[in-house]
């Protein structure tokens, strides 16, 4: 039976009302920097709003979005996104599984490994594409240096389409793997020891172990692991902005990197706000199938 | 089967911990050995380095005479039934059972055939398709009991295996043990910090404490004659009551002050307490040798206590007594035994059976009626644990 206070409350409603106050001030701030601009977006994208005409006295409906999906780049840059997402989620993950498998093997010194593992993850990504620019700049950069000493001309890492792609395929690798690895470490920690014991006496190697028992054991931690890249991968903007702008051509121009030049080069922030909105849906829709994989582990 | 042998085997952990310190122990052939002992006590190290899934830092480990220390876990031919079961979370039972007779190439038919043959024999040929995590404990244990009996060992090693289970389920998979033991006649290390599984389970027990064995012997022997007072104390429930006390009155040897009573020492008891005449010993009583009226057979001793708890168990009552002077004893009674809490009431002392330590050491000094017959209440109490009490 609830017990009622001298204000009519029960002690429940007054300890709910007394953690809103708290919460209140955290609450506001949320609603301000997350919910005011997706609704300000949302707002727009059915808005003729351009910066030349920075208005709202146009309601055009879906009509941004229509011209949004019939742009004639979109689609290269949803591929090129495609490919970086995929390129960089394969690799990291394969790189991200064998660091993890040793780090997890490692029985000194794990503790340094791990500090010089998560230094790139602590970096900036504007730092860290300012520091792979300069490493990797045709003429000045230590890279190309580095391997003139043993005879191999020069490469133009960010100026060659083909490479440029690479160049920002590593660059991210090089960032975020060790986020990869230290979720894949600690799933590994969290593995039972016995069906490894078991397995010895039933006679299985270390591969079969591996095969058998680690991958079926570690998928709902690989499946987490994945779907987190994958949500972040798909917003990459910063080490574009910084390392290429997109280019050359369009050889990096990935979907963010696309909304940000058609709001602040093409200048339609309108038709800029309906790609966001649709690039939100996409990551939303991840976002809720990762929630509910989740919760379906419990 | 196999006959292990451990030959001054010693296993330290890291620099310093010691976790089995020098055993020498042989299970035979066909044997139903237990290793008995409390948490930490180095029994389930013991059984892992048996397996092999812990290195042997010293001495030898024999299999059927060949020294194994450096085989590898899978060619020593032994099965290990975890604790926690460990089951292959992933994998249906079928899989489960299948995993360790694939990886030995073994034909699809034999392995076939098996699989029939132990889960049938188990009960659980209905559960083929079910994965660990759709099993109730009970079930996850006999997969697990299924796995090991799959592969046809030299022995089995259980590592607590009955654990895990309610108290009536952990019984009848004691009865069910026995009779695979007995059926397949395999050799069977059990390890357990159950003194009821030990006693109805084992053929001989093996008590550990502090990575050394205290004990070996068939369950009766070691109830009846413990080595120590470490050992009274861990068999039978309740255990055997270990009290202060002082050799005293003519030569030091003719009763034994437990400060508040002093009991009597039977003349023809005498002879070995007298290298310890005068000094501190632990009394052993049994809470069987103590009665509530008086016998019509036997050496007794009255003395009057006041009853500080009466405990009901249906089939027997336990009644825990003040001798005063702060000593608690506790007393076995028959189910119609009454008394309330404060009552002050007779009690009988059986002056034949009582038991003597060596104060320090803990060591056996004279036991209880050791030469006397054997008495009908001891096998009843054996009995009790499980149906299948090994002669």
């Amino acid at each position: 039976m609830s017990v009622a206070t001298a204000d009519g409350l029960t002690l429940a409603g007054r300890d709910r009302r007394f953690g809103l106050l708290l919460t209140a001030p955290g609450l506001l701030s949320l609603l301000i920097v997350i919910t005011f601009p997706l609704f300000f977006t949302l707002y727009t994208s059915v808005h003729d709003y351009t910066l030349l005409t920075p208005n709202y006295d146009t309601f055009v409906g879906t009509e941004n979005y229509q011209e949004a999906l019939d742009e004639e780049y979109l689609p290269g840059s949803l591929w090129v996104t495609t490919k970086f997402v995929l390129a960089s989620i394969v690799i990291e993950f394969i790189i991200g599984f064998a660091v993890a498998l040793s780090l997890h093997a490692t029985r000194r010194f794990g503790s340094i490994y791990y500090l010089i593992l998560l230094a790139p993850l602590l970096i900036n990504p504007v730092v860290v594409g300012l520091l792979w620019r300069m490493l990797l700049h045709s003429e000045l950069g230590i890279v190309n240096y580095t391997i003139g000493l043993v005879g191999i001309s020069p490469v133009s890492w960010l100026g060659d389409a083909d490479v440029a792609f690479w160049t920002v395929v590593l660059t991210d690798i090089w960032h975020q793997v060790s986020f990869m690895a230290i979720l894949l470490v600690a799933g590994l920690a969290a593995l039972p020891r016995e069906p490894y014991e078991a397995a010895r006496m039933d006679g299985a190697s270390t591969i079969r172990c591996f095969i058998h028992i680690t991958l079926p054991l570690m998928r709902p931690v690989i499946a987490v692991a994945i779907l987190l890249r994958l949500i972040f991968a798909i917003k990459t903007f910063d080490i574009i902005f910084i390392m290429t702008k997109g280019g050359p051509g369009t050889a990096t121009d990935l979907i963010s990197y696309y909304i940000y030049r058609a709001a602040f080069f093409g200048l339609d922030v309108g038709r800029a706000s309906a790609m966001a909105a649709g690039l939100l849906v996409i990551i939303l829709a991840l976002t809720a199938y990762l929630y509910r994989y989740m919760n379906s582990l419990k | 089967m196999a006959n292990i042998v451990l030959e001054g085997v010693t296993k330290v952990y890291g620099q310093d911990i010691l976790a089995v310190d020098n055993i020498d122990l042989e299970i035979r052939e066909g044997e139903f050995m237990v290793l008995l002992g409390p948490s930490g006590c180095g029994k389930s190290t013991t059984l892992r380095m048996i397996a092999g899934l812990e290195e042997v830092t010293s001495g030898n480990l024999k299999i059927n005479g060949e020294i194994v220390n450096d085989v590898d876990p899978a060619d020593r031919d032994l099965a290990v039934v975890f604790q926690n079961y460990a089951l292959y979370p992933h994998m249906t039972v079928e899989r489960n059972l299948a995993f360790g007779l694939k990886l030995r190439k073994t034909p699809q038919e034999v392995i076939d055939r098996r699989i029939r043959d132990t889960t049938t024999m188990l009960g659980i040929d209905n559960l083929l398709d079910r994965r660990p995590s759709e099993l109730s404990g009970g079930q996850q244990q006999r997969v697990a009991l299924g796995r090991a009996l799959v592969r046809d060992p030299e022995a089995f090693l259980l590592d607590e295996p009955l654990s895990n289970l309610d108290a009536k389920l952990r019984a009848a998979m004691r009865t069910e043990l026995i009779k695979i033991h007995r059926m397949l006649g395999k050799t069977v290390v059990h390890v357990t910090h159950d003194q009821v599984e030990a006693m109805t389970m084992g053929e001989r027990i093996c008590i550990m404490r502090e990575g050394r064995i205290i004990q070996v012997g068939p369950p009766l022997d070691v109830y009846r004659h413990p080595a120590d007072s470490f050992v009274a104390g861990f068999l039978a429930s309740p255990p055997m009551n270990l009290l202060e006390g002082k050799l005293a009155g003519h030569h030091g040897v003719n009763e034994v002050d437990l400060s508040a009573i002093s009991l009597p020492v039977p003349r023809h008891r005498r002879a070995p307490l007298r290298r310890h005449a005068g000094s501190e010993v632990v009394v052993g009583i049994r809470p069987e040798d103590v009665h509530t009226e008086e016998p019509a057979e036997g050496v007794h001793r009255r003395v009057d206590i006041t009853v500080v708890a009466v405990e009901v168990l249906g089939p027997e009552v336990i009644l825990v007594a003040d001798l005063g002077s702060g000593q608690e004893i506790s007393v076995r009674q028959g189910p119609t035994f009454e008394a309330v809490a404060g009552a002050r009431i007779p009690l009988y002392i059986d002056l034949e059976q009582i038991h003597f330590f060596e104060a320090g050491s803990g060591l056996a000094i004279l036991h209880g009626g050791a030469s006397g017959p054997v008495r009908p209440e001891l096998g009843s109490y054996l009995k009790e644990g499980g149906p299948e009490a090994p002669a």
